[in-house]
């Protein structure tokens, strides 16, 4: 390796300057106050809930999922065996980002990638397949939805078979996702509604939540999405906060809902956890503070279930390289303990394949191995917030905050988030980093071990990519057939007439798309009354 | 003939998966070094053969990030109609599917490539002259 002149100036990957080393009084003098307000208390800097990790290690939970819905029944429960602690339930990205069936044109042209990267499930038939013999009662599940205009189907999807199977829905726990950032921002699909049509399906999904499902988190924004796109985490945190504001000031003009209430279904989050690990570890401490700062100043809002912010995080896939794979089990690591040194109560682990395709059983074991050994052997959960106090942590915790109000402010000024989406600002902030990130990578400012340096590689192993079957296509042709052929038609026609009427309107949604999954109607026919009600969003990127 | 504004380079994704970070950057870096790059993001087959005939372009890069076969498909329908038109690739091109595009005489440029390594590339499978 080569020997590197040390750089001038150091930097956070948020942009300010690092110090060589922190005293107390590089600690700003607002916020030496929080550094000794215990965990459970208010702003909750220190953590969520008073014992830490003792009283609740976080929760494992891995994105999984690819093939027939029995393939990914079987991958879950695989997950499980192995020590998950929850479940998620991923959908074709093909047939379910667009809301299509299989028999679309555009699905059909690429027939093989259907259910690489998620089950294929068209109907509530397929998701029964994949929930069969799956914990509902007994687990925390993200039935799918990460793309707002499929949320509605795979939550209402979901909510059918549980109450098939007998359990009552305001006993049930889990999480929606439908998030913008993944929508709108990182992972642009070729058809998609409208950002103010999104909003509503979101706003409907929280009202829905609020009056039915206690215990469901309705949507998760993930600041993961723009963090991965290349938004550093202080613009993470600015734009998860500034997503949040159009949920809740919605919420707040239609009034149908306790306040509390939808501030609580806004508060599970997701967040990137990345390489730079105190930064990112700061990252998830700031954020519990302007959460709750946020909901007292703008909402008036000091109730702790609300004012508690939730934090899933994802190890950064970005960050996971091609060459030498299995030193990605070791990235993990790291950004998993970023994690959990930011006191966050889930985690999953990017899997060290990550670069090449989605997981295999092997590679996502190592990821609940990965997380097993920190909760396990480390004494990792005695202890909460481990990094309080640190001067320099302590410092990074209140310049993020500082640089994600900056940057909340500026996306404000700019018309608010949605408007940032629809104009392509937030994209071009994204760009303007990922190129910087990739310039500082080429003119060997920054090192990536295996890539841009310690290149030779002895292991053994080839990781090849992992391929799931080659019959997902092919299957979910003859059961969307067969769903066709045998539903009631006339039940399924009336359920399909009811939704159209429905979105024309101004009705909360999820009814009619309860009663439409109950009534066999397939994502495709769904798709095809949104795009006729909602047309299509006017994307503001060429890819 | 040979200079970079003078060649045009077909950017797609074939695809349905709409991560744009890769294929983004990639332009960006092509057009810094001065081709003509037509982006016509998530296409099938028959688009891209379409708009590689249309547009007279000089080289089509492919950012793959599907199953292999949708791929190939697509490169082999394009020297089918273009012979002899080169082909690059990038994306999501698990070991595997690296060799057998390389069969079919693509060059992949799997995670974790050099932007310079791509426009080298470029200048030379359109045979533009790169800058001294």
């Amino acid at each position: 390796m080569q020997a590197k002149t040390p750089p001038e100036v150091i930097r956070a990957s948020s942009g300010f300057e690092l110090k060589p080393f922190y005293t107390a009084a590089d600690i700003p003098a607002s916020h030496r106050e929080r550094i000794d307000i215990a965990p459970g208390e208010a702003p909750y800097q220190r953590g969520f809930h008073p014992g830490g990790y003792r009283s609740k290690p976080w929760r494992i939970f891995q994105l999984s999922g690819f093939g027939k819905p029995e393939d990914e029944n079987e991958r879950i429960k695989f997950l499980l065996r192995n020590g998950e602690t929850g479940f998620i339930m991923e959908h074709d990205r093909n047939t379910a980002d667009h809301c299509y069936n299989v028999d679309h044109p555009d699905v059909v042209a690429r027939r093989e990638d259907v259910g690489l990267t998620g089950a294929v499930m068209q109907s509530v038939r397929d998701i029964a397949i994949c929930m069969d013999g799956l914990p509902v009662d007994s687990s925390f599940a993200h039935p799918g939805g990460a793309v707002v205009q499929h949320a509605p189907f795979a939550l209402a999807g979901y909510w059918t078979v549980a109450r098939r199977r007998g359990f009552q829905l305001d006993k049930i726990a889990g999480t929606g996702q439908s998030d913008f950032n993944l929508t709108y921002l990182g992972c642009v699909t070729k058809q998609q509604i409208p950002t103010d049509a999104g909003l509503r399906f979101n706003a409907d999904i929280i009202e829905f939540c609020g009056q039915h499902l206690p215990y469901w988190v309705p949507v998760s924004i993930a600041g993961y999405n723009a963090a991965d796109t290349g938004l550093n985490p202080a613009q993470e945190l600015g734009t998860l906060f500034a997503n949040a504001v159009e949920y809740l000031d919605e919420m707040k003009r239609r009034g149908t809902v306790d306040m509390q209430m939808a501030a609580k279904g806004c508060a599970g989050v997701s967040f990137r956890a990345s390489i730079h690990i105190f930064e990112e570890a700061a990252k998830m401490r700031a954020a519990r503070v302007m959460w709750s700062e946020l909901l007292r100043s703008r909402y008036d809002i000091t109730d702790p279930k609300a004012a508690n912010l939730r934090v899933h995080c994802v190890t950064a896939g970005s960050k996971m390289t091609y060459q030498q794979p299995l030193n990605n089990i070791v990235r993990g690591t790291l950004m998993a303990l970023a994690a959990a040194m930011g006191g966050v109560q889930s985690l999953g682990v990017s899997g060290y394949d990550e670069a090449l395709s989605i997981p295999s059983e092997h590679a996502h074991q190592m990821s609940l191995r990965v997380q097993q050994i920190l909760q396990e052997e480390t004494n990792f959960c005695a202890v909460t917030d481990p990094l309080g106090g640190s001067y320099y942590v302590e410092t990074l915790t209140a310049q993020l905050m500082e640089k994600a109000w900056e940057f909340f402010d500026e996306i404000e000024k700019a018309g608010g988030y949605l408007a940032c989406l629809d104009s392509g600002w937030l994209h071009a902030r994204a760009a303007e980093n990922q190129h910087d990130e990739f310039m500082a990578m080429e003119t060997g400012e920054a090192n990536i071990v295996g890539v841009t340096c310690a290149t030779e590689d002895e292991s053994p192993y080839e990781v090849d990519g992992f391929v799931g079957t080659d019959d997902a296509f092919d299957v979910a042709t003859e059961r969307l057939h067969e769903t066709l052929r045998t539903r009631h038609e006339s039940a399924a026609g009336t359920a399909l007439k009811n939704l159209e009427a429905v979105c024309r309107g101004s009705d909360n949604i999820m009814p009619a798309m309860l009663d439409a999954l109950d009534a066999d109607v397939t994502l495709g026919e769904i798709g095809d009354v949104y795009r006729d009600v909602f047309g299509d969003w006017n994307t503001p990127i060429q890819t | 003939m040979n200079q970079p504004s003078q060649k045009r380079i077909l950017m797609s994704k074939t695809g349905l998966d709409g991560h744009w970070r890769g294929p983004t950057l990639v332009a960006r870096a092509l057009r810094d070094a001065g081709f003509e790059v037509i982006m016509i993001g998530m296409a099938n087959t028959d688009e891209i053969v379409r708009a590689a005939v249309d547009e007279d372009v000089d080289l089509v890069g492919l950012n793959i990030g599907g199953h292999i076969d949708v791929a190939l498909r697509a490169v082999r329908a394009v020297n089918e109609a273009r012979p002899g038109l080169p082909v690059f690739a990038g994306g999501t091109v698990p070991p595997h599917a690296k060799r057998q595009l390389e069969e079919l005489g693509v060059e992949v440029y799997p995670p974790g490539s050099q932007l310079a390594e791509i426009v080298d590339a470029a200048y030379r499978l359109t045979g533009a002259t790169a800058p001294a």
